[in-house]
């Protein structure tokens, strides 16, 4: 009998999630948004997949809802993305089950499942026990991927949502960048005055072999930077060599994303801002004035070891 | 009736986090502040109300004891909401829901709007509290109240013919919705620029009425499902080396030394 529900968004969070998913029980597979496009490559793992072929968080927590009542599951395991969380927050409310999101670390015991997530904005841990049924989101990178290896069964599932219409759909705009493989990062925040004035913080990353991100305000309310440049506990998590932050406050939920990296560098114009004590170098400087000397200095610098 | 709840929790504040000795973390001594983004969603029901006319209530479970030592952090929570926007506070304050629960703070938050009759056409909330950061309870809401829910409310465009139009944030995109009402939205920072209280709104708050409860009013019972095996604070430890020069230069300089020596400097 199947006992774990793994919710799918797209094909590349499936491996893993299957594979923890087989620690702890038998899967059936929900496929929904990328993943009920390319459903081929998640029946390849050998379970049955319902496919829903919509993304929208309504849908898939009628389906989800459904093959719960069915199957009566003990755990439900998903991604931890937008669309998942909200989905089956619902769910949760329906039968009173417990829900953790980004869980980093989850093991099944006889009664109950015990995991670890960050807490107070990730500098905290929190060890908890719940009995089961419950659900549990990660970021599919916790575990390991499962082998794959026979067919499973399509089925289908549709359902209407409540009589919530979508009007439109907009694309986020991406660039493309990929924070977190980038050796050296360098975070600009609201210190900035001016998108334009972004052009030195990109003149300093290109110098240094590096990418520019930025605090949430900066991609998602001022969209200065596309949303894929916004670091944080709810954007990138990135852990370069050297991460600069130019006025940048220090946040916590900023500095969630940025505690992998190996050597941190503020730059503030306020001794007081919360980043300086959570830095390895924090230059108490007004940004304006700092950033184009910085610059300067690290011009020279090359010139001179390129001369000899 | 077209009344408005606002959801407002008095979360741990995350700048805040004490340690014990044995490098556990100290919730007890941790203080309490208003979740960040219920400010979004007090701002918002301030311009609601232009447009449907009812009253708003703001709605706060306590989830972190201990229950007296809380009294004053909690009054400020609720007088930011009250002075914000709020005609009336309900508070639920109950040794048997601390520490917090998902799935019975939902539950008290559903009891509270249902059995004091708040009749809301709409329910907001933030996105998430910034303790615990678990972006559900809006959701739980919801189902609980059997409304429709959409999460991750970056825009609220239009209310018109019992709808509302909504931008919701998901992963991938953005959509543009329309919601039938009555229905329960969670939103995010993106939503607005929330503007503190002034002096007169904070003095005025102090007469609107707030009604503490506990489950006994409620005539709830819930059950716990979640046992803390342990808390534990990451340590961080940063360099911390400053560089304070009046010399834009020689900062510049130092901090270049600085970069080479640790190795992270690639021109
Ligand atoms: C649920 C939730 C999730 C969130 N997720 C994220 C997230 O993922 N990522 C994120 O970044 N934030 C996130 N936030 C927002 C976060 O709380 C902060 O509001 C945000 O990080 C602040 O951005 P900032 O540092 O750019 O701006 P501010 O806090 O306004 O800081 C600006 C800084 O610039 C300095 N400054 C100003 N002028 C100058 C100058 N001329 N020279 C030098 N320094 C100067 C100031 O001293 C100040 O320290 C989240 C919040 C919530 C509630």
């Amino acid at each position: 009998m199947s006992d774990v529900i793994v919710v799918s968004q797209k094909p590349s969070d499936a491996g893993e999630l299957i594979g923890l998913a087989r620690t702890m029980g038998n899967p059936v597979i929900v496929a929904f948004q990328d993943s009920a496009e390319r459903v081929e490559e998640l029946l390849g793992y050998g379970h049955r997949v319902y496919r829903v072929k919509s993304s929208r968080p309504e849908v898939l927590a009628k389906a989800v809802n459904i093959l719960y009542e069915e199957f009566k599951p003990k755990l439900i395991l998903g991604p931890n993305t937008r669309n998942v969380k909200d989905a089956m927050s619902v769910v949760a409310g329906l039968h009173d089950i417990h829900m953790a999101p980004d869980v980093v670390e989850v093991r099944g015991e006889v009664d109950g499942v015990i995991y670890k997530r960050g807490f107070m904005s990730e500098r905290v841990t929190i060890t908890v026990k719940v009995p089961y049924p419950t659900i549990i989101l990660a970021n599919p990178r916790i575990a390991e991927p499962a082998p794959k290896g026979g067919v499973g069964e399509l089925k289908e599932l549709s359902f209407d949502s409540m009589g919530v219409k979508v009007v439109e759909v907009k694309p986020k705009e991406l660039s493309g960048i990929n924070l977190e493989a980038a050796e050296v990062v360098v975070g600009v925040g609201r210190g900035f005055k001016a998108k334009d004035d972004l052009r030195m913080a990109f003149e300093l990353a290109k110098l240094l072999g590096g990418q520019v991100g930025g605090t949430r305000p900066i991609a998602a309310d001022l969209k200065w930077l596309p949303e894929d440049a916004w670091i944080g506990i709810s954007g990138k998590r990135i852990a370069p060599k050297l991460y600069i932050a130019i006025g940048v406050s220090g946040a916590p939920q900023h500095m969630s994303g940025v505690a992998g990296s190996k050597i941190i560098v503020a730059v503030n114009k306020d001794k007081a801002a919360p980043i300086i004590k959570q830095s390895d170098y924090g230059v108490v400087a007004d940004l304006y004035k700092f950033i184009p000397t910085l610059i300067e200095v690290l011009k020279r610098k090359r010139g001179a070891s390129h001369s000899t | 009736m077209s009344n408005i709840v606002v959801l407002v929790k008095a979360s741990l504040n995350p700048e805040v986090v004490r340690q014990n000795p044995d490098g556990t973390f100290d919730i007890d001594y941790t203080p309490l502040k208003i979740s960040d983004v219920d400010r979004n969603a007090l701002e918002e029901a301030v311009r609601l109300k232009q447009v449907f006319g009812g009253k708003v209530y703001s709605v706060t479970v306590l989830t972190w004891g201990p229950l007296k030592a809380r009294e004053k952090d909690l009054r400020l929570v609720v007088q930011e909401a009250l002075a914000k926007v709020a005609d009336e506070a309900f508070v639920v304050a109950d040794e048997s829901i601390i520490p917090g629960d998902y799935s019975v703070t939902a539950n008290v938050i559903a009891s509270v709007i249902k059995k004091m009759g708040l009749n809301p056409i709409l329910v907001l909330a933030g996105e998430a509290s910034i303790d615990e950061s678990t972006y559900q309870i809006p959701g739980r809401v919801a189902a609980k109240l059997g409304l429709p829910y959409v999460g991750y409310v970056r825009r609220i465009r239009e209310v018109r013919d019992g709808r509302v139009v909504v931008e919701r944030d998901l992963e991938d995109y953005i959509e543009v919705l329309e919601v039938p009402l009555p229905a329960v939205l969670s939103v995010t920072q993106e939503l607005n620029e929330p503007r503190p209280p002034t002096l007169i709104q904070i003095r005025m708050a102090s007469r609107k009425p707030v009604h503490m409860l506990t489950l006994k009013d409620l005539g709830l019972d819930v059950k716990r499902q979640r046992s803390i095996v342990e808390m534990r604070v990451v340590t961080v430890s940063r360099k911390q080396v400053l560089i304070e020069e009046a010399d834009v230069e020689k900062a510049a300089l130092k901090l270049v030394e600085y970069l080479e020596k640790e190795g992270v400097l690639r021109l």
